[in-house]
């Protein structure tokens, strides 16, 4: 099975909650693999504080013109929904790698073969890091300077089908884009993790609009639960049939763990019993059937 | 001038910092803003927008349609849809998942059926135009739920900042860059004359913000860094260490204090609600360098 832990906005606390589910979660002995597929900017690790392992590259398809063969017809230049083929005056095509998705629609419609010929380049890498609670995490990091996160986000949700055991947790980046849809596919239960200010309220409505279209049960966390008007999001929540399922007070401690990348979850401060009760929850809703 | 405003991540205070470098800003330059964080826009919200006055919906992102009397259930598109953005419903159908696809036509470009597939052009989010109470004009976007290409959005955005900046002779265009370091941060960044990048001091900020950087460089513009939350963390040196290395200019550090998320709840700048805040107090020293280093 795969839930997904996701929020509108940047900054509410998703990784923690995400990362420190996890460790909950294997703590009462429910088996998974988190995959951090934020891959603009992956924080799992750094808040589990390990150091990302078993590197594998990316490599994305590109086109490669054999000037030798290539009668400028300019088909190639005309299909590529990127623009990332111009072509010059006599219908030269020449490709701008950055802009190029290595979707392979030039290659489909070349009308000669040989003529755009198969080349890699490395838009980022997924890695595979064993952790000290038991659970392995996968991450997909984007390249600087790269554009589109879509073709990794699937390569790092791939990699972590390939080696999962139990349930998949993924974590999603911020936003409501088409990548955050990607990572969430296939998610039997999302966890919308919001905050309870006005900005955090209407980020929030965004995240459960994605899990009512694309129908997946949501329950929310609202973490700093005492900075704002929780009534709000629960009005909000009972507008798209989601439940809340856990209030975060703001809290030093949390603050303290996360600058020292130790998982609140095992410690004894009083937040780690919110996370015990909601790894319970989540354990209850998998039915044992991860 | 354009002055791009970006950390790599969201939550660490770059919009409130940006909200109040806009307030701090406005009575010594004219300028336009520009939200550039499309997939979750709030400056509008902290600047105290409530009613937009011009809107313009973006049309641009292209979605695959199965057409499911035509098509033979073959199943090529599903084979080769790069993204696997094409399912088999209840029933049997090829379905294009429009929350995912990303409108690169490869489906339509295999299908053996003749005009089974077709690419539509959908909307992927609206752009607005407001006037804020402090009198400097905004634009925000918003990328519909689901959508791709929120690049695209941004440069339009940006467009339209320019135009304003014409039409009303503005000096400056300032822009609250989008989380991450995709196609929506290349699109806040490029043809931004100056960087701005704000960070907290801590393992994962640093990580962001490093990433957020090596895009800077990329475009090579000079970068300038506010440090955040400064005092959250005092064991943590790392991020000085890399601004040092880095020769990139400190404006200031803004100590932790709880006065920023209470004016995020009244939605407004801090240095507005509470100008004798510590935090308040810092961000008006670091407008001071800005004006002095930056803006001229
Ligand atoms: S692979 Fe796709 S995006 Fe790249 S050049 Fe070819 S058509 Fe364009
Ligand atoms: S489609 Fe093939 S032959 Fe035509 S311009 Fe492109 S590479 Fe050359
Ligand atoms: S347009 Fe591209 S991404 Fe969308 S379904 Fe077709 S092949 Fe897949
Ligand atoms: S390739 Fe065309 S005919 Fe075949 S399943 Fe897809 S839509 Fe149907």
């Amino acid at each position: 099975m795969q839930i997904a832990v996701s929020g509108g906005k940047g900054g509410t606390g998703k990784s923690t909650v995400a990362t420190n589910l996890a460790v909950a979660l294997r703590k009462i002995g429910v088996r998974l693999t988190l995959a951090d597929l934020d891959v603009e900017a992956p924080n799992d690790h750094i808040l589990l504080g390990v150091e990302l392992a078993n590197e594998e590259p990316v490599n994305q398809f590109m086109p490669r013109f054999d000037y030798s063969k290539c009668t400028k017809c300019r088909k190639c230049a005309e299909v590529c929904e990127e623009h990332a083929i111009v072509t010059l005056k006599d219908g030269t095509p020449f490709l701008m790698p950055t802009l190029c998705s290595g979707c392979r629609a030039c290659e489909i419609v070349c009308p000669v073969p040989g003529a755009i010929q198969e080349a890699f380049r490395v838009i980022g890498h997924t890695y595979v890091t064993p952790t000290p609670y038991g659970f392995t995490l996968v991450t997909g990091k984007l390249r600087e300077g790269e554009e589109r996160s879509m073709p990794l986000v699937v390569a790092a949700k791939k990699r972590a089908e390939e080696v999962r055991e139990g349930l998949l947790m993924v974590d999603t980046a911020a936003g409501t884009g088409n990548t955050v849809s990607k990572a969430v596919e296939g998610s039997k239960l999302l966890i919308a993790v919001t905050e309870p200010t006005p900005l955090g309220i209407h980020d929030t409505e965004l995240i459960l609009q994605l899990g009512k279209l694309m129908k997946i049960p949501t329950w929310v966390v609202v973490n700093r639960s005492d900075l704002g008007d929780v009534g709000k999001v629960r009005e909000l929540a009972e507008k798209y049939g989601a439940e809340i399922v856990a209030e975060i007070p703001y809290s030093e401690n949390i603050v303290k763990s996360y600058v020292e990348g130790k998982p609140i979850a095992l410690t004894d401060y009083p937040e780690a019993e919110i996370f015990k009760g909601l790894a319970e929850r989540v354990a209850e809703f998998l039915g044992g059937g991860a | 001038m354009q002055v791009a405003i970006a950390s790599g991540k969201g939550g660490v205070g770059k919009s409130t910092i940006t909200a109040s470098l806009l307030y701090l800003l406005k009575d010594d330059y004219s300028f336009v803003a520009v939200d550039a964080d499309a997939e979750a826009p709030n400056l509008g919200l902290l600047l105290g927008v409530t009613e937009w006055e011009e809107e313009r919906e973006h049309i641009g992102a292209k979605i695959a349609r199965i057409n499911t009397e035509s098509c033979v259930r073959c199943g090529i598109c599903y084979e080769r849809c790069p993204y696997g953005c094409i399912y088999i419903d209840d029933e049997g159908n090829y379905v294009v998942n429009e929350l995912t696809c990303e409108g690169c036509n490869v489906c339509g470009l295999v299908c053996p059926v003749a005009g089974t597939i077709t690419l539509e052009e959908v909307r992927s989010g609206v752009i607005r135009k407001a006037t804020t109470k402090y009198g400097f004009p905004l634009i925000s976007a918003q990328l519909d739920v689901g959508r791709p290409e929120s690049g695209k959005l941004v440069t339009e955005e940006k467009e339209w900042a320019a135009k304003l900046m014409k039409e009303l002779n503005l000096e400056h265009m300032i822009v609250d860059s989008a989380a991450g370091i995709g196609c929506q941060v290349i699109a806040s960044l490029g043809g931004a004359d100056v960087a701005i990048l704000i960070a907290e001091p801590t393992p994962a900020s640093l990580s962001d913000v490093q990433r957020a950087y090596k895009v800077v460089q990329h475009f090579r513009e000079p970068a300038y860094l506010i440090i955040n939350k400064a005092d959250i963390n005092p064991g943590f040196t790392g991020l000085e260490e890399w601004a040092e290395k880095e020769g990139i200019p400190i404006l200031g550090r803004i100590p932790y204090d709880r006065a920023v998320p209470e004016s995020m709840s009244m939605l407004k700048p801090v240095v507005e609600a509470f100008p004798e805040a510590k935090a308040s107090k810092a961000i008006v020293e670091i407008a001071e360098v800005i004006k002095r280093e930056i803006l001229g």
